[in-house]
């Protein structure tokens, strides 16, 4: 049986050990600073991404056939229950036309530029999913040259899934709300209670066994009942107002009994994203 | 005669198959896999490294270079985070290399090499995101809820895959 640990093999474990710690750390000062990564880094993931095009086209190619199938067994059933919500939604669209256009005239009589609530939207398809059970992380085939950069706030289906966190030409990473690293998920959130009163605050962490984002550190008096609708609040920058989060779930004591939580039920279903819209505020 | 290709463009062109599947399965399935609070995450390309431990030639196939080289874009491409799969993969290919050397060469003692594998991959990668803050779950919830999953996975994934890719292997040796 050979040496396992000779004094060479030693040495070179260790300086491997020093050359990954100080990779790792970099990548991370890097990533928390600039944003976008190193011109060779962005190079190569444009590459590596063009190439993954080829493999992943066909199997989500396949992946559509089988959920096409599957829709087609649920259509009549759907249909039925969206029929009976069809009216009640071109009414509520034929009014948010007609407040949009009050809105627009009374901004510009009271000389009110661009809101907190206005954005565009870059629509984007989801090529790969990190395979790791913690960087809950997904990379969308647009980049740079659409116009997309760090820190948008990405949307799909209902509501917001999660914020870009890296930027190449041609695809970005985008790290999405379950995500449990300490550096991502602080969006500011905003939630209407019952009696009208807004408890503003940030998402402060994700609780994985149950599915839900938790807000934290709420001393408002407000009063929060389950079923009320959490938007995004807007402050603090890159994120417009009012998108979509989800709904309270839970209200509780926090560990020190000071402040209230907020557990909150996502409106995406975060583990079955296609297309994405990413939210470029006006 | 149709010229034959050689089995290291064959390795090559299936390491970056596997490396893009890794991706799409857990995209397609994210549903399935990815349902909390369990993950079970795919690991082909370790398994694509590994095979190869089994059944090709090492030395020929520069084995660790590849490993180190597909950890790198691994970090690049799907994490972003540099400097740990380039490192664990190679260290768990030599490892695997060492272990199967002093076993003999059957399916039984490649499983209980490849376990050995993943777990020593999976958990080293817990340990470096734990490091800096990306990963924060309890080492007892990682163990439950992450490795043994995973190891579920990728154990049928190698036992399905053990004897058609030692037959492509065997089929080229001659």
């Amino acid at each position: 049986m050979q040496k396992f640990f000779s004094s060479r093999k030693l040495v070179i474990v260790i300086v491997c050990l020093i050359i990954s710690f100080g990779m790792m750390t970099l990548s991370v000062a890097i990533r928390n600073k600039q944003n976008t990564p190193p011109i060779i880094q962005q190079f190569g993931n444009d590459i590596v991404g063009f190439a993954d095009r080829i493999v992943a086209t066909p199997m989500n190619g396949i992946d559509h056939g089988f959920v096409s199938v599957k829709n087609l067994l649920n259509t009549y059933q759907e249909n039925q229950q969206l029929k009976s919500k069809v009216d009640q939604l071109t009414q509520t669209q034929v009014k948010d036309q007609v407040l949009e256009r009050e809105n627009k005239q009374l901004k510009r009589q009271l000389n009110v530029g661009n809101t907190l609530t206005g954005y565009q939207k870059i629509n984007a398809a989801v090529i790969t999913r990190t395979p790791s059970s913690w960087a809950s992380q997904v990379i969308i085939n647009k980049g740079q040259a659409a116009g997309v950069k760090k820190d948008m706030p990405v949307i799909a289906g209902p509501g917001l899934i999660g914020t870009i966190a890296e930027v190449n030409k041609t695809n970005s990473k985008v790290v999405l709300v379950s995500n449990t690293a300490e550096n991502s998920n602080r969006f500011a959130i905003q939630i209407v209670g019952k009696d009208g009163k807004v408890v503003n605050g940030i998402i402060t962490s994700y609780d994985s066994q149950s599915n839900r984002i938790v807000m934290g550190n709420i001393t408002s008096k407000a009063k929060l009942s389950k079923g009320n609708r959490v938007t995004t609040s807007g402050l603090g920058g890159v994120i417009p107002k009012g998108i979509y989060v989800g709904t309270v779930s839970k209200v509780a004591q926090d560990d020190y009994g000071l402040a209230k939580k907020v557990y909150i039920k996502p409106a995406a279903n975060l583990n079955d994203i296609e297309v994405v819209s990413i939210a470029v505020k006006d | 005669m149709k010229r034959r290709v050689p089995i290291a463009a064959i390795f090559i062109i299936g390491l970056f198959i596997a490396f893009f599947l890794d991706g799409s399965i857990s995209q397609m399935f994210s549903g399935t896999l990815f349902k909390y609070p369990n993950a079970l995450v795919p690991n082909l390309t370790l398994l694509w490294l590994i095979l190869a431990v089994f059944f090709g030639n090492t030395q020929k196939l520069h084995l660790e270079l590849w490993a180190a080289v597909i950890g790198f874009i691994f970090d690049m491409y799907y994490t972003g985070l540099l400097g740990v799969y380039v490192f664990i993969f190679p260290l768990v290919v030599y490892l695997c290399y060492t272990v199967y050397q002093m076993l003999p060469p059957n399916f039984l003692s490649g499983f209980l090499v490849y376990f050995l594998g993943i777990t020593v991959l999976v958990s080293l990668g817990f340990v470096a995101n734990a490091f800096i803050g990306e990963a924060d779950a309890s080492i007892s919830e990682f163990m439950v809820n992450t490795l043994a999953p995973t190891l579920a996975l990728n154990l049928v994934f190698m036992a399905l895959s053990y004897f058609p890719i030692g037959a492509l292997y065997r089929s080229h040796k001659r």
